[in-house]
């Protein structure tokens, strides 16, 4: 059953501070599949992710992980899910390792040393860093941290916030293959960016997100040319130039 | 409960890495060291210059010569109330209720301050007891260290990974209380070690473990509330005002409205206007010394026939002994029921203040507090009471040595010159009829007994907090 749906949405209606924030997305991720949201800043990606969790309450439509409602077992919904958030959410006052475990034992994942230095030698932390506080970190050393323990909760499924954020390019071209193989040992991964070219790169399908709807959806086998005309118009319609300027 | 383990430690190590715990901990320590210091020292002085004067007291009633026993009825007795274990941790109404009382016949007098280290406060600072460091400043210790415990997972955008990652609203915050709850342990050491330090100096185990009980359950309260708080706002900011605000209202403004409502609400009756008016009827009744013409008439009928005699010079016992005995007896029914009133109103006072517990745990904790510690408005009226009986005793017993020992026609003729006045003295052998005086407090279980309301205050607080952070950690905002 590769191509077992995993995650799945249909007509997703989320509402956040009186304001319809998504107005009834409809799309689906089997496994094995990397399937990348794209879309201009506040368009509704983060808001999908967080709704997939269950952290928001749904205002319309309905959404499914596994097969399962998210409001019906969100233990089940959660255990099944590793989410990177859109800005780190570490302990500042703790080292790598220290973070690493803390979160692990939370999630019942068995804490194993020697994953935990395979997990951040994937993502290239460097060594003498590892037993630091997070406070002496830059952003890009953050985001590794929090991308092992995405890793390490070795879940069937990954939501992924802007995973390459901070990252540098060296960094991001590794994150990438690290994607490509959790694909191939059959894992879901839905992801947020902006980086359009790097999305077109890692993943299988990419979703277009304007204004809290999915107006289009590619596949890698598309032309890189199409991708890049429709996308930079989904980036640039929400924003009007200002016609006295021009 | 795993998970609540794991965020407990973790949240420990936070403030120990933050040095705030430690920074918490030393302020108290400090504070409390130095306040239990000084109020055991105060007790301890208190206690030896009470105890000094009481024996004092009794030897110089018992070291009295060969006198006239009604003069000695005169002549009276000093009793003196020194602090009970407890008191060393919370003097509870001593400081305004007076620890020294004159005993003399016919008249019920009222406490006085005596002139000893307990009632000297050079520092004007004897209000700060161990007991208030308790139920003032542990609080505040507590909203220090607590007050950021959910709010800071939320303003570092922690809390939506916790949950994202299957950790519960409620297991989060039963972590973080149970964090505070070892704290709370650590902050009642000191408590202990009081209690412990009473216990070798007579108090019962049980009721010193009540102490520290009640205040586990009033700083569990606070870790609650604390928590609570924490939860329900978005910003660090918002929580400590809110906690701040909480604090000013539970400990400082509502207990001063609560004693302001109880004292309108059942005001006591004037000791003056009251001791006036028991004058007013003690008139009619007798002072002590004369009795009504009717009254000696039936007792020298009565004791003719049991002599078989028909003149009082006659009798083998002096009908003045007993005629003093029965004015005495009729004289204290009469203050009896007045004391009894004026206590009833005192208690309704108290009663009233205490209802108020419902409304802020501090009013319930202090209460619980004083009756534990055998210093509240109870053992005040048990002093009053043990002193009133001992005024009696030894009131009546020196009127039997009278009718004993005085034969009646050297009573009636003591003033007719000096040496008649030398045959009415009785000998001074029987001054040691007098018994010791030693204040005590009720029984651990009756002090418990009469703990019980504001105890029961405590639970319904502690319940209240149980279902409300149940229910805010169920639906808990990332
Ligand atoms: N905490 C919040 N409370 C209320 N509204 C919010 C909140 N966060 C986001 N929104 C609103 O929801 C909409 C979608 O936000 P969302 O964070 O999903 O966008 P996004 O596509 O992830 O944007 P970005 O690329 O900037 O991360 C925005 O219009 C924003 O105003
Ligand atoms: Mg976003």
């Amino acid at each position: 059953m590769s191509n077992a749906v995993k995650l799945r949405a249909d007509q997703l209606e989320i509402v956040r501070s009186g304001k319809k924030v998504l107005g009834g997305i409809s799309f689906d991720v089997a496994s094995g599949e990397v399937y990348a949201l794209l879309g201009g800043n506040g368009a509704g990606k983060s808001t999908t992710l967080l709704g997939f969790l269950g952290l928001l309450p749904l205002s319309g439509g309905s959404i499914f992980v596994n097969d399962i409602e998210v409001g019906s077992d969100l233990k089940k919904v959660r255990e099944a899910i590793a989410y990177l958030p859109e800005s780190v959410s570490l302990y500042e006052h703790l080292d790598a390792y220290e973070n690493l475990r803390y979160f692990l034992q939370l999630a019942g994942t068995p804490y194993d040393r020697s994953k935990v230095e395979a997990a951040l030698d994937r993502v290239s932390l460097d060594l003498e860093s590892r037993g630091r506080k997070l406070t002496g970190y830059s952003k890009g050393m953050r985001q590794k941290v929090a991308i092992s323990l995405a890793i390490l909760r070795d879940t069937e499924i990954l939501l992924l916030d802007e995973p390459t954020s901070g990252l540098d390019p060296a960094a991001i071209d590794e994150f990438h293959d690290l994607v490509r193989d959790l694909a191939s040992s059959g894992k879901t991964v839905l992801m947020v960016t902006h980086d359009v070219y790097g999305a077109c790169q890692v993943a299988d399908r990419i979703g277009l997100m304007q204004d809290g709807k999915l107006v289009g959806e590619f596949t890698a086998a598309d032309g890189e040319r199409i991708q890049t005309e429709t996308v930079h118009r989904a980036f640039s319609d929400r924003h009007p130039k200002n016609p006295q300027v021009a | 409960m795993k998970t609540a383990l794991t965020i407990a430690a973790e949240e420990w190590r936070y403030w120990i890495r933050s040095k705030l715990a430690l920074a918490v901990i030393a302020l108290f320590a400090v504070m409390l060291v130095s306040v239990s210091w000084v109020t055991v020292l105060r007790m301890q002085a208190a206690s030896a210059e009470l105890d000094h004067h009481q024996a004092e007291a009794e030897e110089t009633f018992v070291a009295q010569p060969d006198r006239n026993p009604h003069r000695m009825v005169h002549y009276g007795h000093y009793v003196f109330r020194s602090p009970v274990p407890l008191a060393s941790f919370d003097p509870g109404l001593d400081s305004v209720t007076g620890q020294a009382m004159f005993l003399e016949g016919h008249r019920q007098n009222s406490a006085t301050f005596s002139a000893s280290a307990a009632s000297g406060d050079p520092g004007g600072l004897s209000w700060l007891t161990p007991a208030l460091t308790y139920q003032v400043f542990a609080p505040l210790l507590l909203i220090l260290l607590g007050h950021s415990a959910v709010v800071r997972e939320r303003e570092a955008r922690v809390l939506p990974s916790l949950l994202a990652q299957g950790v519960s609203g409620r297991s989060l915050m039963a972590g973080k209380i149970l964090a505070l709850l070892v704290f709370i342990l650590l902050l009642l050491v000191p408590l202990g070690v009081i209690a412990l330090l009473a216990v070798t100096t007579g108090e019962s185990l049980m009721a010193a473990a009540a102490l520290v009980g009640v205040y586990f359950l009033y700083l569990s309260v606070w870790g609650g509330i604390t928590v609570l708080l924490s939860s329900a706002f978005s910003k660090r900011s918002s929580v400590i005002a809110a906690l701040a605000a909480f604090w000013l209202m539970v400990t400082l403004v509502l207990p001063s409205i609560a004693v302001n409502v109880a004292s309108v609400t059942a005001p006591l009756a004037g000791k003056i206007e009251m001791e006036l008016a028991m004058l007013t009827e003690q008139k009619d009744l007798s002072d002590g010394h004369s009795v009504s013409n009717s009254q000696v008439e039936q007792l020298s009928a009565e004791l003719f026939q049991q002599y078989g005699v028909n003149r009082l010079e006659d009798l083998e016992i002096n009908i003045r002994g007993l005629l003093a005995q029965k004015a005495e007896e009729k004289l204290t029914l009469a203050m009896n029921a007045y004391a009894d009133k004026r206590m009833a109103s005192e208690l309704r006072q108290t009663e009233l203040l205490t209802a108020q517990g419902w409304l802020t745990p501090m009013i319930a904790v202090a209460a619980a507090s004083r009756a534990i510690s055998g210093t509240d408005m109870q053992h005040y009226h048990r002093f009053l009471r043990q002193a009133e009986e001992l005024r009696y005793d030894f009131v009546q017993d020196i009127n039997q040595v009278h009718a004993e020992q005085l034969s009646y026609v050297d009573d009636i003729n003591r003033n007719r010159d000096e040496e008649s006045y030398n045959r009415s003295r009785v000998d001074a052998a029987n001054w040691q009829l007098l018994d010791e005086f030693r204040f005590d407090t009720a029984s651990a279980s009756s002090r418990l007994a009469s703990a019980g309301t504001p105890i029961g205050m405590l639970l319904f607080w502690l319940a209240v907090l149980f279902a409300l952070l149940t229910w805010t950690g169920g639906r808990l905002k990332p």
